[in-house]
């Protein structure tokens, strides 16, 4: 395990709050400020090709991968990556073999997940209280190898955006033209699904089922009204939603304040997108 | 097979036949597309003229066989296609440069358009007389210069088989004026194989070589001058053919599409 005193004794330097001078709080900062930019330059593409129902899916399959590592007897923390994924390239699947509509296959798939995870949990009372833990997520959890690990799934997920972001606008605007171009958008479908609910459902850990959705698409909603081009909506996702997190995050642990971190980003993101809608509608005005 | 074979041809259909969910769309298709030259394929509403196309852009499973022949000096023929409409998120925040090179750039568009790309986009712009569209949002577009931009992306890669779905629906006059000009320009420069779906006659009087009609069935093949007769035009689109023209047109562009080629470029 890396060790992390160098980087968490670093924060506090560079912004010198009172909160920051605890070790939990600067992990808790940590893990933040790596998963926030992730969410948002995910959310690019949920929000480009109308995915947010996707992940809200995704986000729910936290109960029924609690439920599986029951029924097993494995830690949870293995068993609820490995379901979300599995749920999520099963959606695309059936989306791409399927006559019936996207948010009908979701809707189905959505039920019958939560319903497996009620079922299951409403036999075993003592994990009940697990469960609510993941409607709302806790920030501070977030340890040693939470960061360390959510850095290397930062790597992988950059790189990935970086090597296929144009080919995945690509298959989202249109699949069969992108296939005439030699675009493998079964491949990029699949494995954005896959990396998609990777995100989700570490998100669900610390910010809660209830504020996934919000992380993932609040901050690329705003950005797409302020940006002009494919190349700038991703920039502004990521300023907007580092700024959201790293205020919400402040806010949050001030003594006046005393509000939930995931609750706090996710208002703070929605005043960046509050101010969208009026740089868009003074634009439209202005004829630009 | 020796008709495939034939060099003169671009594209050979041998008994095609379509299921698309238990509905038989085409059967027994059996037609050619002769090399160089402009291609239309006509029917009515539901004739199966798009699902012949997407059989040989091999988008839906087809029985039978469609042979492209190689070229004459052994290349197995490029195909550029231009869909009907691009159904998308009008206010997806996209640039035209970024659309003409999302498939051919590596480097994410976070560090803009590279500058070979862009030249190449620009380039095919002004081979389609659209270059002023460059910096535009592609959802800002209207019918027409959405038309001609799915047209320099489809001319990306030098096609030697030009593929186009009903170019001229939901344009309007003008647009379609300049959309058969361009056309018409660009296959004498760059000698590509075009083969359109419309369901507009004079568009096909007007640019076709050959005909292909089509209505589940092929109904006649041949030059313009030979198969749009009365008859073959009577059986195609039924008794009520004037009738079914105008209403396919948007009620105040009836008149257009008969003028719309009409101009020097055809003297």
């Amino acid at each position: 395990m890396p060790d992390l005193s160098f980087v968490c004794d670093l924060i506090p330097r560079i912004l010198p709050f009172e909160c920051l001078e605890l070790r939990f709080m600067q992990l808790a900062f940590l893990g933040l400020i790596l998963l926030a930019p992730m969410a948002a330059m995910m959310g690019v593409q949920v929000v480009n090709f109308r995915m947010a129902f996707f992940a809200d899916a995704i986000s729910h399959t936290a109960f029924a991968g609690v439920a599986i590592g029951l029924i097993l007897g494995l830690s949870p923390y293995c068993t609820m990556p490995i379901f979300a994924v599995a749920v999520g390239l099963l959606i695309v699947a059936m989306q791409r073999r399927s006559m019936l509509s996207s948010d009908t296959i979701i809707g189905v798939c959505l039920s019958a997940i939560v319903a497996f995870g009620l079922a299951v949990v409403s036999r075993a009372p003592s994990v009940q209280r697990d469960m609510l833990r993941f409607l709302y997520g806790d920030i501070l959890t977030i340890g040693e190898a939470d960061v360390v690990f959510l850095s290397l799934l930062f790597v992988l997920l950059t790189a990935f955006q970086a090597w296929g972001y144009n080919r995945l606008l690509y298959t989202g605007l249109d699949p069969a033209l992108a296939e005439t171009h030699r675009v493998r958008v079964a491949f990029y479908q699949y494995s954005y699904a896959a990396l998609l609910s990777l995100v989700v459902i570490f998100s669900v850990w610390w910010v809660g089922v209830l504020l996934v959705t919000g992380l993932l698409i609040v901050p690329a909603a705003a950005a797409r009204n302020f940006a002009r081009s494919a190349g700038s909506m991703f920039w502004w996702a990521l300023i907007i939603s580092f700024t959201s997190a790293v205020a919400g995050f402040l806010i949050s642990a001030q003594e006046w304040a005393r509000t939930a971190t995931g609750a706090t980003i996710v208002l703070i993101a929605f005043v960046w997108f509050a101010a969208s809608l009026a740089a868009g509608a003074i634009r439209r005005q202005t004829g630009r | 097979m020796p008709v495939a074979t034939e060099p003169e041809q671009a594209v050979h259909f041998e008994n095609v036949g379509v299921t698309l969910g238990g509905v038989q769309v085409l059967e027994g298709i059996t037609a050619s597309v002769p090399r160089g030259g402009s291609t239309a394929i006509i029917g009515p509403n539901g004739a199966g003229k798009t699902t012949l196309i997407l059989a040989l852009l091999a988008h839906v499973p087809y029985d039978g066989m469609i042979h492209v022949p190689k070229l004459a000096d052994g290349r197995t023929p490029k195909i550029g296609y231009v869909p009907q409409k691009l159904t998308f998120d009008r206010g997806l925040p996209l640039t035209v440069i970024e659309f003409l090179t999302m498939g051919d750039q590596r480097m994410p568009f976070w560090f803009g358009v590279g500058r070979a790309n862009r030249r190449r986009a620009v380039e095919l712009l002004e081979a389609v007389r659209s270059e002023q569209l460059e910096t535009r949002r592609v959802g800002a577009l209207s019918g027409g210069e959405l038309q001609r931009v799915l047209l320099a992306l489809a001319l990306q890669n030098k096609p030697d088989l030009l593929i186009l779905d009903e170019p001229a629906a939901g344009v309007d006059c003008h647009g379609e004026t300049l959309f058969c000009e361009v056309l018409e320009s660009l296959r004498a420069k760059w000698h590509f194989t075009q083969v359109m779906v419309s369901h507009d006659l004079s568009t096909v009087t007007h640019h076709a070589t050959h005909v292909i009609c089509l209505n589940r069935k092929v109904v006649a093949e041949g030059p313009p001058e030979a198969v749009l007769t009365p008859e073959t035009l009577g059986s195609l689109f039924g008794l009520h053919m004037g009738i079914g023209r105008v209403q396919s047109m948007p009620a105040d562009h009836h008149e257009c599409s008969g003028n719309c080629c009409e101009g020097d470029h055809h003297a």
